[in-house]
C-alpha cells in the first residue's frame, strides 16, 4: 500500500472516530445543565413539561395578539417562528415583515393546531437532547452518583403462599408483574429516568442516576403497588380540563392545584395513563378528578384473566373478587350506575370503565385492544398475587463523590500520559514523538469506541485506560528495540524500519492477543465496574495495535520519503 | 554484540525464592484469610462523614430548583415549565465566606439561613452527597467540615463505640484522620430479610446518638446480599480458571505445549504472589482485586510471549545451539524491552496510585506488585520451566536437543 492510501485510511478512521465522539462532546460540554436536567427526566416528565410550557406560551401569544401588539416576538420564540415560516412557505403565502404574535398565530388554522405545534416543538427539542444523551458515552454510577439496586423476586415465597409449584409461565408472569409495579412507582419520584431491566430469571436491576436517596428509594422499591377502584367525578373532570387549557400552570407537577376550590372537596386530581409502543407508561395528556376515597381496594381481587367476548370477539378482562369485596363492589356499582370507575395503580389512572349496572363478584371490563387488555389484567393480578421483592445488592453513591471520581480519573489519565511521554521522549528521542502521537491517537480512539458502542465509563474503566496507556507503549517499544538492533547491524534508516516492523509484528500480535483474551474473560465477571475495566482494556489493546503497527509506521515512512531523512533519531547510543 | 547474561544460572535459586514467597503467602491465606470486601461477604458498607450543620436552605419561588455542592462550586439548576431555565453557579474559591454566599443566593430567591460559621470560608462546605436536594419551602440542610484540628470532634474509636450495638461491625478511616470520614461495615448474617433497608438508618441513628443530631452525613452506601456474593465468588474462580486455560491453549497453538505450560506456570506464580501480598497487607479483597489479578495474568503473559517469540526465532537461526544458550541470548536481547515496558506501565499505574483513592488505589498498588512479579517470573519462571522440561526430555532421549529442528510456524 502506498503512503497516500495509508494516510487516507488513517484520516478516515480519525473522521469516523470523531463522528462517534461528537455526541459525547456536545452533551457533556455544550449542553447547559438546565437542559440536561430536562432531558434526563422521564418521557412522562418531558411530555408534562411540553404540555405546560406550550400552554403558557400560548397564553402569552394570545395576550399579545389581543393587545394588537405589532412588535416582533421575543428571541425565545425564534425556533417556533422558524416552523411557522415553513408553514407560510408551504401554503405559498408571503411571509410577514415582522413576526408579531398575530402573524405567528395566523400560520395555523386554529388555536388547537398552534398549541399542538408549540407542544411538539418543545417535546422534540427535549427528546432530541435525550437521544443525544443516549448516543454519548454513559457515565457509570461511580462517576455520576446515583443508586443501583438488584432485586430478586421471591418466587419461593409466592409458591409457599399459593401452595403449589409455579409453572414457568407463571414464574415469568410474576417477575413481569414485579417489573411493572417498579416501573410504576419509581418513575414518578426520580429526577432522572430510571433504568429498570430484568436480569436472568428472577432478578431485576434498577438504576437511578443522579439521585442517591436510599431511604426514599427503598421505600418506593419495597412498598407494594397499591391498586384501587375509584369513582370518577366527570363533571369536575371536564370543568378542570377546560380551566387547565387556559391556565396550564394552575397545577404543579405534584398534581397540587394552586386553587384547591377548583375541584369539589373529597376529590383529587390524577393523571390518566396509557402504554406507549414500547410498553412504557405514557401520560395521555388528560387529567381525571376522582373520589379521594377508593370505592374498593385491590386486595379483594382474587384472579384476573383476559378472554374474548364469545359474540363480538372483542378482548375483555374478567376478574373475580372475594366474598367481602363482592359485597362492597355490589353496593358501589349499585349506587353509581352509568358513572365511570377508574382503575388506579399507585396514583395513576390506568383505565376507566363505565358501570353498566350493579355487579357482584365477577367483573367484566370490555372495550379495548388486546394489548391494553393484557396490561390491565397484569395490573389487576399484581394486586391479587403480590410478589415479595428482596434486595440482593445496592449501591448509593452521593453525586458529589462522582464528581470527585471524575477529577481523580482525569488527573490520573493526564499525568500517566505525560509521564509516559516524558520517558519515551527522553529514551527514544525523535522516535519518542512518534510513540507519543500514537498514544494520543490511541486514547482518542478508545474514547470514540466507547462512545460508538454506547459503553459505560466508570472509574475502573478509566483505570483500564491509564493502564492501557502504559501497556500500549509496549508495542512501540518492541518495534523500536527491533529497529535499534537492525541499526546496530549497520542497516540504513529505511531498511531498519522495514525489518524492525516485520520482525516485531508477530511478537506484538501474540502479546496483544493474549491480553485481549484475558480482558474478554474478565468482561464476563458479574459486576459492571469490572466489566468496564475489562472492556476498556480490550479496546485499548485493539486500538494500540492499529496505532503502533499502522499509524506509527506511516509516520516513519513519511519522514523517510517526504522529508528525505537519512538517519533515525531513536537512541542515544545507536546513530 | 552485547554480552549475553547467564540467566540460567539463577533458575534454581529463583525457583526456590518464588516457592518460599508463595508458601509464605499461602500460609497467610490459611492462617489469616482474606480481608473480604463487601462484594464477597454479605453486608452493608456505609461511608459517613461527621460535620457541622451550617445552614438551612429553602426556596419559596416557582419551580423546583435542585442544589448541588461539589468540591469547587455551589450550583442550583432551575429547569421545568414554571421557571426560566438557567443554572446559577457560585465558585467556592472566589465567593468568600459562607455569609457572602448566602447574600449572593438571595439574588436567585434562595434563602440560606446560617446556623453557624458565618464568617468561615465557603470552601469548607461539605459536598452534597446522599439525600434529596430539591429546594422548596421545606429547608435542606448543608454542612461544613471542621475548620482545623481543634474542631475535629470524632475519632475512629468513638465511631466504633457508637455503632457497636448495630451488629457485627468494623470501622475504617477513609482519607485523612481529621477529615472525619469513616467506612462502617456491618455484616449480614442473612437472618433478617429487611437488613439492607434497616441497617443504614440504624448506623446513622447510632452515630447521631453519639455525636449529636444533624452532624452525620451519609456519603455512600453499598449492600451486597448473601446469595449475590456467593454467585460472584464462584464465577470469579471459574473465570480465572478459564482465562488461564484460554492462555494455555493459545500459547500451545502458537508455540508448543511446554511453552504454554511454562507461561501458565509463570502467570499462576504472579497470581499467587499477588494473593500473598493482598493477604499480608490486609488489603480488602473484592472484585477489583480479582480484576487486578486477571490484569496481571494478561500483562505477564504479554512479557512471556515476547521472550518466547524471541527464543523461537533464535533457535531457528541456530538450530544446533544448546537451548540453555538460546534462552540466555533471547532474554538478554529482549531485556531492554522488558524493562522499558515495565517502566512505562509502572509510570501509568503510579499515576493511578497517586491520584485516585479507595479501591482503585488498592488496585493500582496490587498491580505494581503484580508487575514486578510478572517481569521477574517471565525471565526466571517461564523460561526456566521450558529449559527444565527439555532437559528432562533430553536426558530421557539423549541428543534430542541437538538434532531438534526448529518448531514449525503456524503463520
Amino acid at each position: 500500500m502506498n503512503k497516500t492510501k495509508r494516510f487516507l485510511i488513517v484520516l478516515i478512521v480519525l473522521a469516523v472516530a470523531f463522528a462517534f465522539l461528537a455526541p459525547s462532546i456536545r452533551w457533556y460540554y455544550l449542553t447547559p445543565k438546565e437542559d440536561q436536567a430536562l432531558a434526563l427526566g422521564s418521557r412522562e416528565q418531558i411530555r408534562d413539561y411540553a404540555w405546560r410550557v406550550a400552554r403558557s406560551d400560548m397564553a402569552d401569544l394570545e395576550k399579545l395578539a389581543t393587545a394588537n401588539d405589532e412588535s416582533p416576538l421575543p428571541a425565545r420564540f425564534d425556533p417556533m417562528v422558524k416552523r411557522a415560516r415553513k408553514i407560510y412557505k408551504d401554503l405559498g403565502l408571503k411571509t410577514p415583515q415582522a413576526w408579531s404574535a398575530k402573524a405567528y398565530l395566523a400560520a395555523f388554522d386554529n388555536r388547537a393546531d398552534a398549541l399542538a405545534d408549540l407542544e411538539d416543538y418543545y417535546r422534540t427539542h427535549v427528546l432530541s437532547l435525550k437521544s443525544l444523551h443516549g448516543s454519548a458515552v454513559q457515565l457509570g454510577l461511580d462517576l455520576s452518583g446515583g443508586m443501583s439496586v438488584i432485586i430478586r423476586a421471591d418466587l419461593a415465597a409466592l409458591e409457599a403462599k399459593t401452595g403449589r409449584t409455579l409453572s414457568p409461565a407463571e414464574r415469568n408472569d410474576a417477575v413481569v408483574r414485579a417489573v411493572e409495579v417498579l416501573n410504576n412507582r419509581i418513575d414518578k419520584f426520580g429526577l432522572t429516568e430510571p433504568v429498570i431491566r430484568r436480569q436472568g430469571d428472577d432478578r431485576i436491576y434498577v438504576e437511578i442516576p443522579g439521585a442517591a436517596d436510599p431511604e426514599r428509594i427503598n421505600g418506593i422499591i419495597m412498598g407494594r403497588g397499591k391498586l384501587a377502584f375509584h369513582i370518577v367525578d366527570e363533571e369536575a373532570t371536564s370543568k378542570l380540563t377546560t380551566y387547565l387549557e387556559a391556565n396550564p400552570l394552575a397545577i404543579d407537577d405534584k398534581l397540587n392545584l394552586t386553587d384547591p376550590s377548583l375541584i369539589p372537596a373529597g376529590t383529587v386530581v390524577r393523571k390518566f395513563y396509557t402504554k406507549d409502543a414500547y410498553g412504557l407508561d405514557e401520560w395521555t395528556g388528560r387529567y381525571m378528578v376522582i373520589n379521594a376515597e377508593p370505592g374498593l381496594d385491590g386486595n379483594h381481587i382474587e384472579s384476573a384473566t383476559v378472554s374474548s367476548d364469545p359474540i363480538t370477539g372483542q378482548p375483555e378482562v374478567v376478574f373475580n373478587l372475594d366474598k367481602e369485596g363482592g359485597d362492597i363492589f355490589f353496593k358501589l356499582t349499585s349506587a353509581n350506575v352509568d358513572k365511570t370507575m377508574a382503575v388506579v395503580l399507585d396514583d395513576r389512572v390506568r383505565t376507566g370503565a363505565r358501570i353498566s349496572g350493579p355487579i357482584q363478584a365477577n367483573v367484566k371490563i370490555t372495550g379495548f385492544a388486546a394489548d391494553e387488555a393484557n396490561n390491565l389484567a397484569l395490573i389487576l393480578r399484581s394486586a391479587a398475587l403480590p410478589v415479595e421483592l428482596i434486595v440482593e445488592s445496592q449501591q448509593a453513591i452521593g453525586a458529589s463523590l462522582g464528581a470527585d471520581a471524575i477529577n481523580q480519573g482525569k488527573n490520573a489519565v493526564i499525568i500517566g500520559l505525560l509521564a509516559v511521554f516524558a520517558f519515551m521522549l527522553i529514551y527514544y528521542k525523535g522516535a519518542g514523538v512518534n510513540a507519543a502521537i500514537a498514544q494520543v491517537l490511541n486514547l482518542y480512539l478508545m474514547f470514540s469506541i466507547l462512545s460508538a458502542f454506547n459503553l459505560t465509563l466508570t472509574l475502573p474503566s478509566i483505570a483500564g485506560f491509564v493502564l492501557t496507556i502504559g501497556m500500549a507503549v509496549d508495542a512501540n517499544v518492541i518495534i523500536f528495540e527491533r529497529i535499534k538492533e537492525e541499526l546496530r547491524e549497520g542497516k540504513g534508516r529505511k531498511a531498519s524500519i522495514q525489518a524492525g516492523f516485520a520482525k516485531a509484528f508477530w511478537a506484538v500480535m501474540d502479546s496483544n492477543i493474549t491480553t485481549i483474551l484475558a480482558a474478554l474473560f474478565l468482561a464476563q465477571l458479574g459486576t459492571g465496574a469490572i466489566q468496564g475495566f475489562a472492556v476498556s482494556l480490550a479496546i485499548g489493546n485493539m486500538s494500540s495495535l492499529f496505532t503502533a503497527l499502522f499509524v506509527s509506521r506511516l509516520i516513519f515512512d513519511f519522514n523517510t520519503d517526504v522529508f528525505k531523512r537519512q538517519t533515525l533519531s531513536i537512541s542515544w547510543r545507536v546513530k | 554484540m552485547k554480552r549475553v547474561i547467564q540467566f540460567h544460572k539463577a533458575f534454581v535459586p529463583a525457583a526456590l525464592v518464588s516457592v518460599a514467597l508463595i508458601v509464605f503467602g499461602l500460609a497467610g491465606l490459611v492462617t489469616k484469610g482474606f480481608n473480604l470486601g463487601v462484594d464477597f461477604q454479605a453486608g452493608v458498607n456505609q461511608y459517613v462523614q461527621l460535620a457541622y450543620p451550617v445552614a438551612d436552605i429553602s426556596y419559596t419561588g416557582k419551580g423546583t430548583p435542585v442544589l448541588s455542592i461539589s468540591e469547587s462550586a455551589v450550583m442550583v439548576v432551575f429547569s421545568g415549565a414554571d421557571v426560566v431555565a438557567h443554572t446559577a453557579t457560585w465558585d467556592l474559591k472566589t465567593v468568600g465566606t459562607i455569609v457572602d454566599l448566602a447574600a449572593q443566593m438571595t439574588t436567585e430567591g434562595i434563602d440560606m439561613k446560617i446556623r453557624d460559621g458565618a464568617g468561615l470560608p465557603a470552601t469548607l462546605l461539605v459536598p452534597t452527597y446522599q439525600g434529596n436536594y430539591t429546594l422548596g419551602p421545606q429547608p435542606v440542610l448543608v454542612y461544613r467540615a471542621a475548620k482545623g484540628a481543634s474542631e475535629v470532634f470524632g475519632s475512629i474509636e468513638q465511631v466504633r463505640k457508637a455503632v457497636e450495638t448495630v451488629g457485627s461491625v468494623s470501622v475504617q478511616n477513609v482519607g485523612a484522620a481529621d477529615s472525619m470520614q469513616y467506612m462502617i461495615r456491618v455484616r449480614d448474617d442473612g437472618k433478617d430479610s429487611l437488613f439492607s433497608a434497616k441497617i443504614p438508618g440504624l448506623v446513622k441513628q447510632a452515630l447521631e446518638g453519639a455525636f449529636g443530631a444533624d452532624k452525620v452525613i451519609t456519603m455512600r452506601t453499598d449492600y451486597v446480599g448473601a446469595q449475590f456474593s456467593k454467585s460472584l465468588a464462584s464465577s470469579s474462580w471459574k473465570l480465572t480458571l478459564f482465562t488461564v486455560l484460554a492462555i494455555l491453549a493459545y500459547a500451545t497453538i502458537r508455540f508448543k505445549f511446554q511453552y504454554g505450560l511454562g507461561a501458565v506456570l509463570a502467570i499462576l506464580h504472579d497470581a499467587l504472589i499477588m494473593i500473598g501480598f493482598i493477604v499480608w497487607t490486609r488489603m480488602e479483597f473484592n472484585t477489583t482485586s480479582i480484576a487486578a489479578i486477571l490484569t496481571i495474568l494478561g500483562y505477564s503473559i504479554n512479557d512471556t510471549i515476547v521472550i518466547f517469540d524471541r527464543i523461537r526465532e533464535d533457535r531457528r537461526l541456530d538450530p544446533s545451539a544448546l537451548l540453555l544458550m538460546v534462552i540466555d541470548k533471547s532474554i538478554t536481547e529482549t531485556l531492554g524491552r522488558t524493562f522499558i515496558t515495565t517502566l512505562t506501565t509502572m509510570l501509568a499505574v503510579l499515576a493511578l496510585f497517586l491520584f485516585t483513592s479507595g479501591s482503585i488505589k488498592d488496585f493500582a498498588l496490587a498491580l505494581l506488585v503484580g508487575m514486578i512479579s510478572g517481569t521477574y517470573s517471565t525471565v526466571y519462571i517461564a523460561s526456566g520451566f521450558v529449559q527444565l522440561w527439555e532437559n528432562v526430555k533430553s536426558s530421557a532421549k539423549p541428543r534430542a536437543v541437538v538434532s531438534r529442528i526448529a518448531p514449525k510456524e503456524g503463520r
